[in-house]
C-alpha cells in the first residue's frame, strides 16, 4: 500500500511539475512582456510629453481652463497627466498582452473588449477636451462682447453660454462611451429644450423692452456714426 | 498781274512750271524765307546779291518751296537789320541794282516760285530823306509825316518792345529839340498815320513794287501804326480802317496778290487782322511756336493743343502762317512767366542765349542737333492747318554763333559746300559781311548743301520727301483740323479734313517709345495708307486703334475706304 | 497705364465720399499746379465700389477750369486715374494698390490724402511732397492742430508707447495722409507684409512701424486743423484692434529692432510741432468710470490671465474708489499696458480677446486724463503726455523682463 501511495504522489508531482514545467514559460513570457511593455510605455510617455510640450498643448489647457479645474483636484498639469495616462494604457495593454499569452480563456473576452474600448475612450477624451477649450472660448468672447458693449450682466451671459457647451459636450462624450448615453441624452435634451423655451418666453414677454433696445442698439448704431458723449480715440 | 510760262533756251535741266492761277495759291504754299545778303554772292564782295540769288534757284525748285519771303533788301543804314529802310523804291547797292531785281522776279516765276517782299510801314531809318526833312524845322511841310512831341509823356504805359536795349518810345531829337515817337529802335521814327498824305504815299510805294510783279508783301509792325492817348497804342482801330483801305485797293488793282501780318499778338487779338476776308489775307501764328518747342520738352501734348484750341475760326480765305524759326529771336512774348522760365532753363540755359524776351538760336542748336526730334518739328510745322515757312539753312540743319550781337548769329552765309566762304561767296573769309560757322559740329565742313545732297538719306533729302509729300494734297493747307484726345498724353494725334480728303496725323512727342490707342470710330472701315511709303496699315475697326511709335516718331496716315 | 513715367503720384482713395472729394481734388490740383509746375504728376483714385456717384464727381473735378479762377497755369496735362480695388473699403488693399502705382510709374514720391479732409489746402500738398521729392525723406507723417480731447487713444497708449520702443517720435503713427519715397515703396512691396495673419490690422500703421524699423527717414508736417469728428462707443474696439492690435503685432515680429532702441530721437518736422485747440465740448466721463468698473468686475478671470497679479491687484484697488478720487496713475497704466502687449506676445488667450480686454481699463485711463486736464491749457496737456512718455520710456525693461520670461 505504501507503494500505492507513493506511487500515486510521484504520480501528483509529476501532474504538478508537468503542470509548472507548462505554466512556467508563460508566466516568464508573461513578465517578459510586462517588462517589454513597461519601457515602452515609458518611451511612449516621455515622447508624448516632448510632443506636447512643443505642441504648447499646456497653454491650450489653460484656456480651456482645465488646468484651473486639475489644480483644483490637486492634479498635475494636463499635458503630465496626458502622458501618464498614455503610460498606464499602454503598459496594461501589454500586460494584457501578456496575459492572453497564459491562455487563460476566461479573460480573453474582457481583454478583446478593453481593447475595443479603448479608442471610444480616446474620443470621448478629445471631445470632453476640445469642449472645454471650445465653452472657455466663446464665454469669454461673449464676455468681453458684453462688456464691451455695455450690456446688462455679462457675466450671466458668459456663464450660460459656457454652461450650454459644456453640457452639449459631456453629452457627446458620454455617448461616445456608451455610458447610459439613452438617459444623459434625454436629460440634455429636455433641460436644453427648457431653457431655450425659457429664454423665448422672457424675450418674447418679459424681456420685450429689454429686446427691443437691444435690437435698437444694434440696428441703429450702423446708421448713426455720431454720438454726443464719447469722444474719438484717433 | 502773273507771268505765263516760256521756256528759255539754255535752261536743260530745269523745270519750267506754271504759276497757279488760284486766287488761294497761298494756303497751298510752302515758303521759304531768306535774307538776299546771306544766299549767295555773285560779285565777291562779301555779301549776297540778287544776282546770287536767282542763280540759286533751282536748288530751290528742287527742295519744293513755291514762295520766297525776302527780307528788307532796300537801300537802309542796316542798324536794325535792313528794317530801317532809308528810299522805299530802290534796292541797297550792296545787294544789286533795280534790274537785277527785276532779272531774278522774271527767272523766279518761271520756275513756278513767287516772291513775298517786306514792306515796313510803320516806320523809316532816320537817314531817310523824309525824316531828314521832318526833323529840319517844325514849319517843313513833311514834319507831320512823323509822330513829334515836346514831351516824353504821351501815350505812357505803352511798352517797350525792344526791352534790352531802348529804355523809353521816345528819342529826344536835338535837331529839332523835341522829341519822336519810335516804338523799336531809336534810330527807326515811326510814320504818322493820322497824316493821308502818308497813308497815300504809302500805298504808292506798295504799288510801285506791285507792278513789277511782286506777289505778296508783308506788312511789318502793323499793329501799331496808331496812337491814340489812354490807349496800349496797339491794335487800334484806326490802324484797321486804314489796312482795309489798302486791302480794297489791292484787290481793285491787284488781284491775286496777298498781303501777309506781322503781329505778334495772342491769336485772339489778331483776329481783327482778318477782318471779315477784307483785310490781311495771311498772318503769323505766334503763339504756337514756342509751344512746339515746349512741349517736345515736356513731352506732353497739351501747350500745343491748349493754343490751337483757342485760336479763334478765321474767314474762309485767309491763313494762319505756321514756322519754327525766323531771323528774330525765338520769341516768349506771347507765353506765361512760368513757360517762359521753363523755356529759358530747358532751351537757354546759357544767358547769351537770351535776347529781348527770347531766344536767338537756330532750329539744330535748339535741338541738340537730334535728327529725329529735327524731323519731328518740320513734320507738324508741315502738318498743321496754316502755311509752313521754312528758315534759310534749316533744311540742311545750320547752326548758329551766339557771340555775334543782336540776331545776327542767325543769319550767318549759307552753307553750300564743305570749300571756300562754304561756296557762298569768292571773297576773303574775313571780308564776308558776317563770320562763317565753322565748328565741327555745325561748321560748313560739316553741314553743307553739297555733302547731303549727295546722300539719299540727308536731312536735305528727307526735307525734299517732307514738303512732296506735304504738296501731294490740299487738306494739310486747306482743311479742318480736329484733335484726338487718346489716353496718353505724350502723343499728339489729329485729323486733317478738306471735302472727301482725311488724313491722320500722329506725333510721338516723348523721347520713348510710345504705344497709342485712337478712337477712330468716326471712320470706321477705313483703312491707313502710311503716306511716306505708301505703305497699308490695318483696317478700322471697332477696338480702339492700337499704334506703337519709336522716339519722335510721327505718321501721316491717308484714310482711305478701299 | 498709359500715363507714363511719372515723378510725383498723389492718391485719394475713396468710398462713396462724393460730398467732400471733389473740393480735395481741386486742391490736390492747385497744391500740385502751385509748387510743382514742372514735374509730371497724377492724381490716382482708388475706390473701393462707391455707389454715390464718387468717381463721377471726381473726373468732373479733375477736369474742370481751374486756370481763370486760381490764376495758375499748367504747363503739362495732369492726368487724373480712377481704379476699382474691391466691394469694400481696405485699407490694406487701398494701400497696395498705390503703392503697385507708384512702383508701375516709378514715381520718384508719393502722396496719399484722405477725401475726408475738409480743411485741406493746396499748401498740404507742397508739406507732404517736398520732404519726400526735394530732401529725400522716406516717410512724411502728418501732424495735426487737433482738440485737447481729441485723438485719445494716439496720445494716452499708441504714440507714448511707440515712441518708447521704437525710439522715434512720431506722433501720428496712424494717419491717413502721409507721403512716401520710391524706396520706401519698392521696400513695402517687397517685404510682402501682405499675408493672411495680418489682415484687418491696420495697414498704415504697420507701414510707420516699417519705416521705423527699416532704418528709414522720417518726417513730420504740419497740415493744419483736423476737424473733430464724434464717434460711438463702440468703435473702439475696432480703433484698438486696428491700432493697438497693429503695434502688438509688430512688437512680435520686430522683436530685434525695439528690444535694443535707447532713447528716442526726435523726427525733423516742419510747421508747428504740436498744436491744441482747447475750446469746451461736451463730454460724459461719468460713462467711462462705469465703464472702467464694470469692465475691471465682469472680465476679472479674463484679467487674471492676462495681467501680473500685483497689476491685477492694484487695478482693482482703484476700481474700488469713488469716482471723485478715482486716478488712474501713470505707472499702472505702463505697466498694464506692458503686461497686455507681452500676453499678446505669449498668446495666453486668444489674440483678439485680449485686445478686447483692453477696452474697458483704457476707458479708465481716458477718465483720468479728462480730469486731470479738464482745465488745462494746450501746454499744460502736453506736459502731461511727455510725462506718460517719459514713464513709458522708463518702463522700458520692465516690458523687456515680462517679455522674455517663462511661465
Amino acid at each position: 500500500m505504501w507503494e500505492m501511495i507513493m506511487g500515486e504522489l510521484d504520480h501528483a508531482m509529476q501532474e504538478l511539475a508537468r503542470g509548472f514545467a507548462h505554466f512556467l514559460p508563460r508566466v516568464l513570457a508573461m513578465l517578459i512582456i510586462a517588462l517589454l511593455g513597461w519601457m515602452v510605455a515609458y518611451v511612449f510617455k516621455v515622447a508624448l510629453r516632448g510632443i506636447l510640450r512643443v505642441v504648447k498643448f499646456d497653454r491650450l489647457a489653460d484656456n480651456a481652463g482645465t488646468t484651473e479645474l486639475l489644480n483644483k483636484l490637486a492634479l498635475p498639469s494636463s499635458s503630465e497627466l496626458l502622458s501618464r495616462v498614455v503610460f498606464w494604457v499602454v503598459w496594461l495593454g501589454f500586460i494584457l498582452l501578456g496575459v492572453q499569452v497564459l491562455g487563460i480563456v476566461f479573460f480573453q473576452e474582457y481583454i478583446s473588449r478593453f481593447f475595443l474600448f479603448l479608442p471610444r475612450l480616446f474620443a470621448a477624451l478629445f471631445i470632453v477636451f476640445f469642449g472645454l477649450v471650445a465653452a472657455s472660448f466663446f464665454a469669454r468672447a461673449a464676455l468681453l462682447a458684453a462688456v464691451n458693449a455695455d450690456s446688462p450682466s455679462p457675466r450671466i451671459l458668459a456663464t450660460l453660454i459656457r454652461t450650454i457647451i459644456v453640457l452639449f459636450t459631456v453629452t457627446l462624450a458620454f455617448e461616445q462611451l456608451g455610458i447610459g448615453e439613452r438617459t444623459i441624452l434625454v436629460a440634455f435634451a429636455i433641460a436644453f429644450g427648457g431653457l431655450m423655451l425659457g429664454l423665448a418666453l422672457a424675450f418674447g414677454m418679459g424681456g420685450r423692452e429689454l429686446a427691443k433696445q437691444f435690437l435698437e442698439r444694434r440696428f441703429l448704431k450702423e446708421r448713426q456714426e455720431h454720438r454726443q458723449d464719447e469722444l474719438s480715440p484717433l | 498781274m502773273t507771268r505765263d510760262l516760256t521756256v528759255t533756251a539754255g535752261l536743260v535741266k530745269e523745270k519750267v512750271v506754271t504759276l497757279p492761277q488760284d486766287a488761294l495759291w497761298y494756303k497751298d504754299a510752302i515758303v521759304y524765307q531768306v535774307h538776299v545778303r546771306t544766299f549767295q554772292d555773285s560779285n565777291d564782295d562779301g555779301i549776297g546779291d540778287f544776282r546770287g540769288l536767282a542763280e540759286k534757284l533751282a536748288y530751290l525748285q528742287e527742295l519744293g518751296i513755291t514762295a520766297l519771303w525776302l527780307m528788307p533788301f532796300f537801300p537802309s543804314p542796316l542798324r536794325d537789320d535792313g528794317y530801317d529802310i532809308a528810299d522805299y523804291r530802290s534796292v541797297h547797292p550792296n545787294y544789286g541794282t533795280l534790274d537785277d531785281f527785276k532779272h531774278f522776279l522774271a527767272l523766279a516765276h518761271e520756275r513756278g516760285i513767287r516772291v513775298i517782299m517786306e514792306m515796313v510801314l510803320n516806320h523809316t531809318s532816320d537817314q531817310h530823306p523824309w525824316f531828314q526833312e521832318s526833323r529840319s524845322s517844325r514849319d517843313n511841310p513833311r514834319r507831320d509825316w512823323y509822330v513829334w512831341s515836346d514831351t516824353d509823356n504821351r501815350y505812357r504805359g505803352t511798352r517797350i518792345i525792344f526791352l534790352d536795349t531802348e529804355t523809353s518810345n521816345w528819342a529826344r531829337d536835338p535837331v529839332s529839340k523835341s522829341y519822336y515817337w519810335h516804338r523799336f529802335f531809336s534810330h527807326q521814327p515811326d510814320l504818322n498815320y493820322d497824316n493821308p498824305a502818308v497813308r497815300e504815299e504809302m500805298w504808292s510805294v506798295m504799288r510801285f513794287w506791285l507792278e513789277m510783279g511782286v506777289d505778296g508783301l508783308r506788312l511789318d509792325a502793323v499793329p501799331y501804326l496808331v496812337e491814340r492817348e489812354g490807349t496800349s497804342c496797339e491794335n487800334l482801330p484806326e490802324t484797321h480802317v486804314i489796312l482795309k483801305d489798302l486791302r480794297r485797293r489791292l484787290d481793285e488793282h491787284f488781284p491775286g496778290r496777298m498781303l501777309l501780318a506781322e503781329a505778334n499778338q495772342w491769336p485772339a487779338d489778331l483776329r481783327p487782322y482778318f477782318g471779315e476776308g477784307d483785310e490781311f489775307h495771311m498772318a503769323f501764328h505766334f503763339p504756337v511756336m514756342p509751344r512746339m518747342f515746349m512741349s517736345v520738352k515736356l513731352e506732353d501734348r497739351k501747350p500745343i493743343m491748349d493754343i490751337l484750341q483757342q485760336t479763334p475760326a478765321i474767314p474762309d480765305p485767309c491763313q494762319w502762317c505756321l514756322f519754327l524759326r525766323n531771323h528774330d529771336e525765338l520769341t516768349l512774348e506771347m507765353v506765361t512767366d512760368i513757360e517762359r522760365d521753363y523755356m529759358y532753363d530747358t532751351y537757354a540755359g546759357d544767358k547769351a542765349m537770351r535776347l529781348n524776351l527770347g531766344i536767338r538760336r537756330r532750329l539744330a542748336p535748339l535741338l541738340d542737333n537730334d535728327r529725329r526730334r529735327v524731323e519731328l518739328m518740320n513734320g507738324m510745322l508741315m502738318s498743321f492747318p496754316g502755311t509752313p515757312i521754312i528758315y534759310y539753312g534749316d533744311e540742311i540743319g545750320m547752326g548758329d554763333n551766339v557771340h555775334l550781337g543782336d540776331r545776327n548769329g542767325v543769319r550767318t552765309p549759307m552753307q553750300w559746300d564743305g570749300g571756300w566762304d562754304a561756296g557762298f561767296s569768292k571773297a576773303d573769309p574775313e571780308n564776308l559781311y558776317s563770320p562763317l560757322i565753322m565748328d565741327p559740329v555745325y561748321g560748313y565742313p560739316a553741314v553743307n548743301v553739297y555733302a547731303q545732297s549727295r546722300s539719299g538719306h540727308s536731312l536735305l533729302a528727307w526735307m525734299k520727301l517732307l514738303i512732296a509729300t506735304r504738296k501731294s494734297t490740299q487738306v494739310f493747307g486747306r482743311g479742318s483740323i480736329e484733335f484726338l484726345q487718346p489716353a496718353n498724353h505724350r502723343v499728339l494725334a489729329y485729323v486733317r479734313q478738306l471735302k472727301n480728303e482725311a488724313v491722320l496725323v500722329v506725333n510721338n512727342l516723348s523721347s520713348s517709345a510710345q504705344a497709342v490707342e485712337l478712337d477712330l470710330r468716326r471712320y470706321k472701315g477705313n483703312i491707313l495708307v502710311e503716306m511716306f511709303g505708301r505703305n497699308i496699315f490695318p483696317r478700322i475697326g471697332d477696338l480702339p486703334y492700337l499704334l506703337t511709335m519709336g522716339p519722335y516718331q510721327f505718321f501721316w496716315f491717308r484714310l482711305r475706304r478701299i | 497705364m498709359s500715363v507714363g513715367e511719372v515723378d510725383l503720384l498723389v492718391s485719394v482713395p475713396t468710398h462713396n465720399s462724393a460730398q467732400t472729394v471733389g473740393e480735395t481734388v481741386q486742391s490736390i490740383r492747385m497744391g500740385l499746379l502751385k509748387y510743382f509746375p514742372r514735374e509730371r504728376a497724377v492724381i490716382l483714385n482708388a475706390d473701393a465700389g462707391s455707389k454715390d456717384g464718387t468717381r463721377e464727381v471726381i473726373a468732373a473735378a479733375a477736369s474742370n477750369d481751374l486756370q481763370r479762377s486760381a490764376n495758375l497755369y499748367s504747363l503739362r496735362t495732369l492726368p487724373c486715374i480712377s481704379t476699382v480695388y474691391g466691394d469694400s473699403p481696405e485699407t490694406d488693399v487701398a494701400l497696395r494698390t498705390v503703392l503697385a502705382a507708384a512702383d508701375l510709374l516709378h514715381a520718384k514720391a508719393c502722396a496719399v490724402v484722405s477725401p475726408d479732409s475738409t480743411s485741406i489746402t493746396p499748401d498740404w500738398i507742397e508739406r507732404l511732397l517736398r520732404p519726400v521729392y526735394r530732401e529725400n525723406f522716406d516717410l512724411v507723417m502728418p501732424v495735426y492742430r487737433r482738440h485737447k480731447f481729441d485723438g485719445l487713444l494716439l496720445r494716452n497708449l499708441i504714440y507714448p508707447m511707440t515712441r518708447a520702443l521704437y525710439a522715434k517720435r512720431v506722433r501720428e503713427p496712424y494717419a491717413l495722409e502721409f507721403a512716401f519715397s520710391d524706396r520706401f515703396g519698392g521696400h513695402l512691396l517687397e517685404r510682402q507684409i501682405w499675408d493672411q495673419e495680418s489682415r484687418g490690422l491696420a495697414a498704415e500703421m504697420r507701414m510707420t512701424i516699417a519705416a521705423m524699423a527699416g532704418g528709414f527717414r522720417l518726417y513730420q508736417t504740419f497740415l493744419g486743423t483736423k476737424p473733430h469728428v464724434d464717434r460711438t462707443g463702440a468703435d473702439l474696439v475696432a480703433a484698438l484692434r486696428q491700432t493697438v492690435g497693429t503695434l502688438f503685432w509688430s512688437l512680435d515680429a520686430n522683436f530685434q529692432y525695439w528690444s535694443a532702441t535707447g532713447q528716442p530721437e526726435s523726427v525733423p518736422s516742419c510747421g508747428a510741432e504740436y498744436d491744441l485747440t482747447t475750446e469746451p465740448i461736451r463730454v460724459n466721463r461719468k460713462r467711462l468710470y462705469q465703464l472702467f468698473n464694470s469692465g475691471v468686475a465682469e472680465l476679472e478671470p479674463v484679467l487674471r490671465s492676462i495681467l501680473s497679479p500685483q497689476t491685477l491687484a492694484d487695478v482693482r484697488s482703484i476700481a474700488r474708489l469713488s469716482d471723485d478720487d478715482f486716478r488712474y496713475p501713470h505707472d499702472l497704466w505702463v505697466r498694464t499696458a506692458y503686461e497686455f502687449a507681452s500676453s499678446y506676445h505669449k498668446s495666453v488667450i486668444n489674440r483678439d480677446h485680449i485686445i478686447q480686454a483692453l477696452a474697458p481699463l483704457y476707458r479708465g485711463k481716458v477718465y483720468t486724463f479728462l480730469v486731470e486736464n479738464r482745465d488745462a491749457s494746450g501746454p499744460e496737456v502736453e506736459a502731461n503726455v511727455e510725462e506718460l512718455c517719459l514713464t513709458f520710456e522708463r518702463f522700458k525693461p520692465y516690458l523687456l523682463d515680462v517679455w522674455t520670461a517663462r511661465e
